[in-house]
């Protein structure tokens, strides 16, 4: 069955990116433009792993798992925080808050997928 | 009452001088009005306690239980001491025991007279200052204040004067604490009697924060420097007192700047991180997109568009490479870059570094080799930091070698059984002008070899490298040989 995923990511070129790769993968894509909006996307949809920016504004990707997470049901979803990494700290601080893992962007469209199916298949 | 018995009672009563009957263990039976002026306490305060536990100062026991066997022994004695007051302020009193009888019982006692002469002494040791040292004494910077182990006052220079806000003679006698304010006045009476139990010279408060008292109540602060001064058998403390109102100043002004420049310097850490999550959103399409097309995932490519666009994603890599070692830079520069400190071992980071770059060199048809040791070094360091660091050089040596070998060797330096460890990066390449060699580690710094255009690199490699192998401790070091090669040495300590 095919895998489907949401990416939230609010820089339209990126989220353009991301969704062009899943979607040539083969993978159903849900594709939020905002926190908000991938909130809402994330409860509405059977999602089999969600791709979720940092910086966001008004609600960033941490407010974002945090709502997620106040569901028992997401404590322990695939989630995988997206951060143009920037300062050394950054990282811990998504496993902290609760991602899975984290990708750093830029992303690397030759190992991009590749690493999408690691995260499928460890769930 | 007859005339002279009143006179007799009047003189009593008004004597300035105290009179007391101790028995021969101490003991007050009789302490009269001059004993209540001289020491405060008054009769009901005083009778039936030990004198020693009244007025004789802790250190002074010995002597005066010497002085009574003296009197006991000899019928009576005179000396001069110090004795306390009620409020904890030593005095000079000269004192005479007189052996007594009770004239009841017959029973020994000890009249004993005593009379306040710190004025006096006050005095004659200010004459034998001025007589020994006045010349001087005006002459230093500094104000300079003499006290009596009592703590009076007894010379102030013109200095001292002018400092304080007062005339001339008004504080001879005074208490020294009257040049303190009033908070700190208990507990310099204590520092005062360490110091006189231990006089040496030294300076006072160097972490204190010191304070002096204008006569108009007016506050400055100090440093004091103090110094025993021994004038015949009495013991003077010297101080002398420096005025910091301005170099306070000056420091608290540093302070400030010091706290603005910090601020300004968080803020500049803060904008390049920032800056830096901007510039690397846009590249994550640009580099995205590129990587797509060229993967030829919309479609098939001409070779000319292949080409072109190879030269947006090398131009596009290389500005994340510039970004990357700026912000790596700029947080070396505010001295935020958290290293994590853990024991690594070496042969491991280079087998790692081994793998991820044999396929450049393999590309370029080079050899690339590594010289492990059998047993495994061991460093004090960041993974992280000596990962890159490697990566760089051993990057470098396979960009500036067309034909032969890069080996990266690690060792011991010179081989011995302990101390420095050694990790070479050698290559086959073009080798390094003499001239070039001290530049290698200046940022920004690419050498053009012969007449061969500049490759690409950010200017930053060596310079990040060397900042991150210091901060570890380690240091690198360059050698070369036109037309033969060059070989980087990291050297790292032993964990």
């Amino acid at each position: 069955m095919t895998a489907s995923i949401l990416v939230i990511e609010d820089d339209p070129a990126s989220l353009e990116l991301l969704k062009y790769l899943l979607e040539r993968a083969g993978y159903a894509v849900y594709a939020a433009s905002n926190g908000a909006a991938g909130l809402q996307a994330a409860l509405q949809n059977n999602l089999d792993l969600v791709l979720c920016d940092l910086q966001m504004p008004e609600l960033t990707g941490f407010e974002v798992i945090a709502r997620l997470q106040a569901d028992p049901r997401w404590r322990n979803a695939p989630i995988v925080a997206v951060t143009a990494y920037s300062m050394p700290g950054d990282c811990d601080a998504a496993l902290a808050a609760g991602f899975k893992y984290y990708m750093t962007k830029p992303i690397d469209p030759d190992t991009f997928l590749d690493e999408i199916e690691r995260f499928l298949a460890a769930g | 009452m007859t005339p002279i018995g009143k006179l007799a009672a009047l003189a009593k009563q008004q004597s300035p001088d105290a009179v007391l009957v101790l028995t021969p263990a101490g003991r007050v039976l009789h302490w009269d009005s001059g004993a209540e002026a001289l020491f405060g306490f008054s009769q009901s305060d005083a009778i039936d306690k030990s004198h020693f536990d009244l007025v004789v100062p802790t250190a002074l026991h010995a002597e005066e239980a010497s002085r009574l066997a003296t009197a006991l022994a000899e019928g009576s004695i005179t000396f001069e001491s110090l004795r306390l007051h009620q409020n904890g302020s030593l005095r000079y009193v000269c004192i005479t025991h007189k052996l007594i009888a009770d004239p009841d019982s017959g029973e020994q006692l000890i009249l004993s007279t005593k009379k306040d002469v710190t004025q006096l002494r006050v005095l004659r040791d200010a004459q034998r200052i001025e007589s020994k040292f006045r010349d001087l004494l005006e002459s230093v910077p500094d104000a300079v204040v003499i006290v009596n182990p009592a703590g009076h006052i007894v010379y102030v220079n013109e200095h001292s004067l002018r400092m304080f806000g007062y005339e001339t003679d008004e504080l001879r006698g005074k208490p020294i604490e009257a040049l303190l304010p009033e908070r700190f006045r208990s507990s310099h009476l204590g520092h005062r009697v360490g110091y006189f139990a231990q006089p040496r010279a030294r300076a006072m408060g160097i972490s204190l924060e010191l304070f002096g008292l204008r006569k108009d109540g007016s506050e400055f602060p100090v440093e004091i420097g103090l110094s025993p001064l021994q004038i015949e058998d009495t013991t003077l403390a010297m101080s002398a007192i420096r005025d910091v109102t301005i170099r306070k100043l000056i420091a608290q002004e540093l302070l400030e700047k010091n706290v603005a420049l910090e601020k300004a310097n968080r803020a500049k850490t803060q904008f390049l991180a920032s800056m830096s999550h901007e510039l690397r959103t846009p590249l994550n399409s640009i580099i995205g997109f590129t990587g797509t097309l060229l993967m030829k995932m919309p479609g098939p490519l001409n070779d000319e568009q292949e080409k072109q666009l190879r030269t947006v994603q090398k131009s596009g890599r290389h500005l994340l490479s510039l970004i990357n070692d700026l912000l790596d830079l700029a947080k070396i520069e505010a001295e935020r870059l958290d290293l994590a400190m853990e024991p690594v071992d070496l042969a491991a980071v280079l087998r790692e570094v081994g793998e991820a770059l044999r396929p450049q060199a393999m590309q370029k048809g080079i050899a690339f080799k590594l010289a492990l040791p059998a047993r495994p070094l061991v460093t004090q360091a960041d993974r992280r930091a000596i990962s890159q660091i490697l990566i760089n050089l051993a990057e470098n040596a396979i960009k500036f070698t067309d034909a032969g070998t890069v080996l990266l060797t690690l060792e011991r330096r010179d081989g011995a059984a302990s101390g420095p460890i050694e990790i070479r990066i050698e290559d086959t390449g073009p080798g390094i002008r003499a001239e070039d060699l001290d530049k290698v580690f200046d940022p920004f710094t690419r050498f053009g070899v012969h007449d061969r255009p500049i490759k690409a690199g950010t200017g930053l490699g060596l310079h990040l490298s060397q900042k991150l192998a210091t901060q570890m401790g380690g240091q690198i070091h360059c050698r070369s040989q036109l037309g033969r090669g060059t070989t980087f040495t990291l050297v790292l300590a032993e964990a």
